[in-house]
């Protein structure tokens, strides 16, 4: 808790940033989130507390790809390595934001923040260095996949943020990598802006190794007509906490996220998701999966926000979970809040174990008891691995969690 | 009349429209009706000082003659409520309530020991008439009989004779201390501790009369017992208790009503309902809540802070709540079972409605602890004008409750772009052998239904009232049948003015 008691004292980093001030100041005040608030109630205080066990200081950031070659249809960024960014092609250009344009920004959001909700968000800013906060704008048309990473090396503690504005009528995929090597801590604060008539393909995967702990806070603004599309997945991390806030500027605008966690042995993952429709016409398909097997605890908090000016609002919101241990935990609470009269709103939230009679059927076939609950695990898993861009032949997802996990 | 009303809405929509039409006037009645049970009783009440300390409830123990477990027990609450903190986290605005403001004990005066009803002031019986209660023992009409609290004591119970030969004891719980004192001390505070939230500690310190329900085993109570709760002072809480005990195969239905007078300050009722069943047993509770909601600025009207819990002890016993909430300013409800025994049931069936500016935060727990145990939950909530209406349940399957299942739907209907619908349900599983299926949804008066109904000649605020039943009928079909009744009148009236 070394961090704490130098955020306190101010002194957390040497030749702190004016961004780097403001969050300390409006830290120190707390330091740590309310564990009152219905936002932290549920999260592991022990675990949590490991999350600041680590250096944050700046050391070799050398890191090595834990995997294939970099293909040339992807372009690849690794969020604190790469220098400067400018692509310019033909009919898309991708542009690092100039330094003064990405500080009035994060200054502005960091006005808005509410300190209990954006916690996360106070502490990453504290944490992360300029070298750290990548800001891009993306025009044009045929982009090719971007891929983006966040990474924390062993006994370490690393901040990384990401601002992307994505320009009108921009088409783009995008899959963000969150790793987490042994013993690390890892805070990912992703800031997306959506123009008019834009659309994203998003993918969050986030896996960590042992005693592996991850913050991952995504703030999405969503212009009129605009489509959003999210597809993460989070895994493998003693403690991880995934925060998600969509606001429809205008409304008008689609949205669609499929999420998954898969927590083991004595892990505690969570989703936070909060969707706030600021104008009429919205719409929202939401499905958050959680598994959780032997001594683990899976979280899932999702709220629906339809003020008055939200009308023809037409929202649902589906939380699904397999319980698969006894000494597993569960715990999910979809929520709406609903002002105005005309919209369509629904969610719903099932708890269950494997199909036993699928199971019983497939073993009359001769499979295997063990090959069986695989199968229906792959087809639980299924839907949303095919909802992330670009994973599917490079990062064997489900062979992953089917084999590994 | 009210009961035909009930049936036209179960019967096909043909025949509804048409017994509709011969009983328009009634609907008129209905709609135009302000809140009739508005009316303070002029009668000389004994009250003791505003305010709440160790002296007040020592005051308020002596005055009801009752034992030192007794005492100890409002003391040992009074120790709590002190240390503890007014929950702040339901979506609920209001402002602060001064606990010291507050009358803690307030009764008619009257002769000391009542033999007979002949004997009670005929003031309070015509107040109870005027609500419609069957007090007086020639209207041996309805069969159902009624424990009447006024403020804080039970005025009086009637069919008394009738249920002892079952051997059914329904008396007010300071008789109950009285006369079945071993039953009291066994069971007061198992279901609902004093220490279990904010309002049950102070009920349990300052609690002053309720009902008491003992149901011997293997009985069947030959008739539904109600009990009716009237606030009268403006200035006096309503901390009443309630306790059923239901032994081995017995089974019984309780209804409950309340309402009170119109005052333009806010009254403080906070009660505590606390239900055993054991082995076999069924209970059935029914509550319609009509306590005066303030006007339509949100001047004066009840808060309502109530703990109600039943704990289903026995194997196969079952637990059932029925609620139709329409009154008070604030409500703050949460009926909950406890399912401990094997194969045991729990059900909460409720329709929310607010108006004007009313605020309710209600729901259910369910907490499946013991094996094959089964609960549902069904709640529609009403929101019309500016109010705010959440659903906030709890569904928690523990470790051993294997073969658990649950299955909750919770539906809004949203009148006005004023009014806002919250659903905050709570879902916790450490059982993988378990199931758990939640459902919400919202919607608002379909326009195709109400200009179906309309071009079929019927009245505008006909048909919503209609459209409003057919939105609650999973609800209403659970309700004893003079509730049923009851309910359906109170939503039309409720929703008077607040369309169009």
């Amino acid at each position: 808790m070394e961090i704490i008691e130098r955020i306190k004292t101010n002194k957390l980093i040497d030749n702190p940033t004016d961004i780097q001030k403001i969050c300390l100041n409006k830290l120190q005040s707390n330091p740590l989130p309310n564990p009152k608030s219905e936002l932290w109630r549920l999260s592991n205080k022990s675990k949590f507390s490991n999350f600041f066990e680590y250096s944050a200081n700046e050391k070799n950031p050398n890191f090595d790809i834990p995997y294939h070659s970099n293909p040339k249809d992807i372009i690849r960024i690794v969020i604190g390595l790469d220098s400067q960014i400018l692509l310019k092609k033909e009919n898309y250009s991708i542009q690092q934001l100039n330094r003064d344009k990405l500080d009035k920004y994060i200054k502005q959001k960091i006005s808005c923040f509410d300190q209990n909700e954006h916690w996360s968000d106070l502490l990453n800013l504290c944490l992360s260095s300029e070298k750290n906060i990548l800001g891009l704008k993306i025009k044009g048309s045929k982009i090719p996949p971007i891929e983006i990473f966040s990474h924390a090396l062993s006994n370490s503690l690393k901040a990384k943020t990401l601002v992307i504005f994505v320009e009108k009528d921009c088409d783009v995929k995008l899959l963000q990598v969150n790793l987490g090597k042994e013993n690390s801590s890892l805070s990912q604060s992703t800031f997306f802006c959506l123009e008019e008539n834009s659309s994203v393909n998003h993918g969050i995967v986030s896996y960590g190794e042992r005693k592996s702990h991850l913050l991952n806070s995504l703030n999405v603004i969503q212009q009129k007509n605009s489509e959003y599309n999210l597809g993460s997945l989070h895994f493998k991390f003693n403690y991880a906490r995934f925060e998600i806030r969509i606001k429809q500027s205008a409304g008008n605008a689609k949205t669609n996220i499929k999420g998954m966690q898969i927590t083991k042995n004595n892990e505690q993952i969570s989703t936070y998701t909060k969707i706030n429709f600021n104008g009429p016409n919205g719409f929202l398909d939401q499905i958050n999966k959680s598994i959780a097997n032997d001594k683990s605890h899976a979280i899932f908090e999702g709220l629906i926000i339809v003020p008055k000016i939200a009308q023809k609002t037409d929202a649902s919101q589906l939380s699904r979970n397999l319980l698969l241990s006894n000494f597993a935990q569960i715990d999910t609470k979809p929520q709406l809040e609903i002002i105005a009269d005309d919209v369509k709103c629904k969610h719903g939230a099932t708890i269950s174990q494997l199909n036993e009679e699928e199971l019983f059927y497939m073993r009359t076939r001769g499979i295997t008891l063990t090959e069986a609950s695989k199968l229906q695990l792959s087809s639980f898993f299924q839907e949303i691995i095919s909802f992330i861009p670009i994973s599917k032949d490079r990062w064997d997802l489900l062979d992953k969690l089917l084999n590994e996990n | 009349m009210g009961v035909s009303f009930v049936k036209v809405y179960r019967a096909n929509c043909n025949k509804f429209i048409l017994d509709n039409m011969v009983n328009e006037n009634l609907v008129k009645d209905v709609v135009t009706e302000p809140y009739k049970y508005g009316f303070v009783t002029d009668i000389e009440t004994e009250k003791i000082a505003k305010g709440l300390n160790e002296d007040i409830i020592k005051l308020i123990s002596l005055k009801k003659e009752e034992p030192k477990y007794l005492l100890d027990f409002r003391l040992k609450a009074f120790k709590k409520w002190q240390k503890m903190k007014e929950p702040d986290w339901a979506q609920l605005g209001y402002k602060q309530i001064d606990y010291q403001d507050i009358i803690y004990y307030s009764a008619p005066k009257q002769k000391e020991k009542i033999s007979s009803l002949d004997e009670v002031d005929p003031k309070l019986l015509e107040t109870f008439d005027k609500l419609g209660i069957p007090l007086t023992e020639q209207k041996k009409l309805t069969n159902v009989a009624v424990d009447a609290v006024f403020d804080s004591v039970s005025i009086a119970t009637t069919f008394r004779e009738e249920l002892a030969e079952h051997g059914v004891i329904f008396c007010s719980i300071s008789e109950a201390v009285k006369n079945h004192s071993d039953l009291i001390e066994k069971y007061l505070g198992t279901v609902v501790p004093a220490s279990d939230n904010y309002f049950a500690a102070l009920n349990s310190a300052v609690f002053s009369d309720g009902s008491f329900v003992y149901i011997p085993k293997g009985v069947t109570c030959p008739m539904d017992l109600s009990s009716y709760f009237r606030i009268n002072s403006g200035d006096s809480g309503q901390f009443e208790r309630t306790l059923i005990i239901a032994e081995e195969s017995s089974s019984v239905s309780y209804l409950e009503g309340c309402t009170a007078p119109m005052f333009d300050t806010n009254t403080l009722h906070a009660a505590v309902v606390e239900l055993i069943a054991l082995d076999d047993a069924s209970i059935k509770y029914s509550t319609v809540q009509n306590w005066y909601a303030g006007d339509e600025e949100g001047v004066g009207g009840i808060f309502n802070f109530v703990t109600k819990r039943g704990k289903c002890l026995g194997k196969r016993s079952k637990i059932s709540w029925s609620q139709v909430e329409t009154g008070s300013a604030i409500t703050w409800k949460y009926p909950s079972c406890l399912l401990l025994g094997e194969e045991s049931v729990g059900e909460f069936y409720s329709v929310a409605l607010t108006n004007n500016l009313q605020q309710a935060d209600t729901g259910t727990k369910m907490i499946h602890i013991g094996p094959k145990t089964k609960s549902t939950i069904v709640s529609k909530g009403i929101s019309a004008g500016n109010s705010i209406n959440s659903y906030r349940g709890l569904v928690k399957m523990g470790s051993k409750a294997t073969g658990a299942r649950n299955y909750s739907q919770c539906d809004s209907m949203l009148i006005g772009d004023q009014a806002s619908a919250n659903t905050f349900p709570y879902i916790k599983s450490q059982q993988p052998n378990s199931e758990i299926e939640h459902e919400a949804s919202t919607c608002r008066i379909s326009e195709d239904q109400l200009f179906y109904l309309q071009s079929r000649g019927i009245e505008f605020e006909e048909a919503i009232s209609m459209m409003v039943s057919g939105f609650c009928r999973d609800v209403f079909n659970q309700l004893p049948m003079e509730f049923a009744a009851e309910a359906d009148k109170l939503l039309a009236l409720k929703l008077e003015g607040s369309v169009g």
